[in-house]
């Protein structure tokens, strides 16, 4: 017991809970929308940073509204913030129903904000084709990250700005990496049952009818417009909220972070090995891939002696080749997606006993 | 702002150019290839490479090393061609599978360039990280302050060039009837014995050649960086969507459309407006794209011309 102890506390493991609590979130959107709905979701980085921008700059400037500091256009000036931030930390270290309440009202304003910008992207989802909509949200996602990272009132511009730490009432430190680590896991948790739930309902049903075959759904009085417009919204409030705790947990936001290969990609990627369209296998590709870049990243200076290359590419090459390499030989990934029974598989055999 | 509509036009060649390799490889496999950005920072790099590494004592004019981008590139795209979308082809992989795999194969080449990069910079002591290849280009005519540059004369050809070279081949040869054949309709061009891979390989060749012709004109006209193709992989998607992507002709025209609305409106913006606008340049291709994409998709290559001189001849006759 006190080895297991030892071993979730070691830094090692709570980074690597962290990345794949975080991942997993974006990476279950990533599938409710392709795998599930089937539309080529290759702007997850919008509705992330969106998630990022409610819980580092709407809800911080929210808070400093409520203890009285400054919050308007001098919020994001680097000096100011600085302070105010350090202000906010000092009173929310002592104060934990302020956190949580705090770290909900993030949590809450990122699911609207990315909500928000799901049903704005379902604009073009429901006009374009396959690949042109795939560009279109590719390049709506490079759009918003240029805009934040220029426009400096929005989050500080290139500097970015500091978010106020809600984790910090269990202390500094390790207590503190460990409480938040939790929550971020707790969090992706939830969100996976709530889409194995999602799934088995009618609504899941509707869903993986319209993308296996769009005429025939319609056929059956499904409305694919309003459908896709639904899924497009829950994906994003989702994936915001994985790009919000990101900011939490890191204490910062800044705009050059959210690049396309971190926050679309790499989803991508995970999702394609562990199985697109089957959750589960969700859970186990994210899993291998955050705990090889978590090692990757942990024994960095290690690997740097032994191969001639910088680790960063080591780990470029690796998710280049599993996209390569899956979409050849295994489009089905680790665990491939199977029927979601409406019904337990033994009460279906009653039934069918029965008759 | 006679030097910006020169650097505007070389940018804008480059950006064409990539487009029409993009749409090329479209037309044929049905890929939309992202790895062209990666392939075009090749190209930015082989002549970096040939020009400042291998051969700088020999002073070479810069633009004896850009057919050797185009090989380069060329040869690069051969590559993805045969180790990947051959295989996703013969399997008859979705459109969403067979993009996301040059994706994979993007971030590989990505991964490369930087690994080249970091090898330059150790090995031969040059900063690899930041290129600035304008300043070897050669002054043609200098009258006050402005000096003509090789550039924009050597981009303009290059395209003339490719497009004289596209018209004979698509509508002279017989290859060329074969290409046009396989992109109507793959399955009847094997019936009359037209070999589809030929088609598919040439035109991966062709594709990878003009984006790497685009990043050694990029070479002359930007600042390199092994980053460079994530900045221009959105301009060079736009270039070839506003041109409609079913058409050659039309891919370049809307590259030109894009790069000189690029540079031409935020010219425009930082002068009249405000200087601070001028980081905003990357979303003027999205803009253009999202305005051709909402209320005009066919694009440039699906305007008909003849049905536009039709109406206005019968607008005036009336």
């Amino acid at each position: 017991m006190e080895n297991l102890m030892s071993l979730i506390l070691d830094p090692l493991s709570l980074s690597i809970i962290v990345n794949f609590g975080i991942f997993l979130i974006v990476t279950l959107s990533l599938n409710l929308e392709v795998g599930i709905a089937g539309v080529p979701q290759f702007g997850r980085v919008l509705a992330v940073l969106a998630g990022a921008l409610g819980a580092g700059s709407i809800a911080g400037r929210l808070m400093a509204l409520y203890y009285g500091l400054p919050w308007g256009y001098e919020y994001t000036d680097i000096f100011t913030n600085l302070k105010v931030v350090e202000e906010m930390n000092r009173r929310l270290s002592s104060s934990p129903l302020e956190s949580i309440l705090m770290l909900l009202l993030a949590l809450v304003i990122a699911a609207l904000m990315g909500g928000a910008i799901g049903y704005v992207a379902s604009y073009p989802a429901i006009r374009l084709r396959e690949a042109y909509l795939g560009i279109t949200l590719l390049a709506f996602g490079e759009a918003l990250q240029t805009v934040v990272k220029y426009y400096d009132p929005i989050a500080g511009g290139t500097e970015g700005i500091m978010v106020p730490d809600v984790f910090r009432f269990v202390g500094a430190g390790q207590a503190r990496f460990f409480f938040s680590s939790m929550v971020i896991l707790a969090i992706a948790l939830m969100i996976f049952v709530y889409l194995q739930l999602l799934l088995r309902s009618p609504f899941g049903r509707s869903l993986k009818a319209m993308r296996d075959m769009e005429i025939a759904a319609r056929a059956f009085g499904k409305d694919i417009v309003k459908l896709r417009a639904q899924v497009l919204i829950i994906g994003g409030s989702i994936a915001a909220i994985g790009g919000a705790l990101w900011t939490l947990y890191t204490m910062s936001l800044k705009a050059y972070t959210y690049t396309r290969v971190t926050w679309t990609f790499w989803p991508w990627a995970f999702m394609m090995l562990g199985g697109t369209g089957n959750n589960k296998g969700i859970v186990v590709g994210t899993f291998a891939f955050s705990t090889i870049r978590s090692l990757i990243f942990a024994y960095k200076t290690t690997l740097e002696s032994f191969i001639p290359i910088n680790p960063n590419w080591l780990e470029y090459i690796l998710i280049g080749l599993t996209i390569v390499l899956i979409a050849m030989f295994r489009p089905q990934g680790i665990l491939p997606e199977r029927p979601e029974l409406p019904l337990p598989r033994r009460r279906i055999e009653e039934l069918r006993a029965s008759q | 702002m006679l030097e910006v509509l020169m650097t505007a036009v070389s940018y804008s060649a480059a950006i064409a150019l990539a487009a029409a390799g993009i749409t090329l490889i479209y037309m044929t496999t049905g890929t939309f290839n992202f790895s062209h950005a990666s392939m075009t920072a090749f190209g930015l790099y082989t002549v970096f490479i040939f020009s400042k590494v291998l051969f700088r004592d020999l002073g070479y004019p810069t633009y004896v090393f850009f057919p050797v981008a185009a090989l380069i590139s060329g040869v690069l795209g051969v590559i993805t061609y045969l180790s990947v979308n051959r295989w996703l082809l013969k399997r008859r992989a979705d459109m969403v599978t067979l993009m996301m795999s040059t994706l994979g194969v993007d971030l590989i080449y990505l991964a490369l360039l930087n690994i080249i990069a970091d090898y330059l910079t150790q090995e031969y002591k040059v900063n690899a990280r930041l290129i600035v290849l304008s300043t070897e280009d050669v002054s043609i005519v200098q009258s006050g302050d402005f000096v003509l540059r090789g550039i924009p004369i050597v981009s303009v050809s290059i395209v003339m060039t490719v497009i004289i070279l596209l018209k004979y081949i698509l509508n002279r040869t017989k290859f060329g009837i074969a290409v046009r054949v396989t992109i109507e309709n793959p399955s009847l061009a094997e019936i009359v014995g037209i070999n589809p891979e030929v088609v598919y390989l040439t035109s991966w060749f062709l594709g990878g050649a003009f984006a790497g012709l685009a990043g050694a004109i990029l070479s002359m006209v930007i600042t390199g960086t092994p980053a460079v193709g994530s900045l221009v992989i959105v301009p060079e998607f736009a270039g070839a969507i506003v041109g409609g992507i079913y058409s050659l002709f039309g891919s370049l025209a809307g590259g030109y459309l894009i790069g000189l609305s690029e540079y031409i409106l935020i010219t425009l913006l930082a002068t009249y407006v405000s200087r601070n606008l001028v980081v905003y340049q990357p979303l003027i291709p999205l803009l253009v794209m999202s305005v051709f994409l909402l209320f005009y998709p066919e694009g440039i290559g699906g305007l008909q011309l003849s049905r536009v001189v039709e109406r206005l001849r019968k607008s005036v006759w009336r």
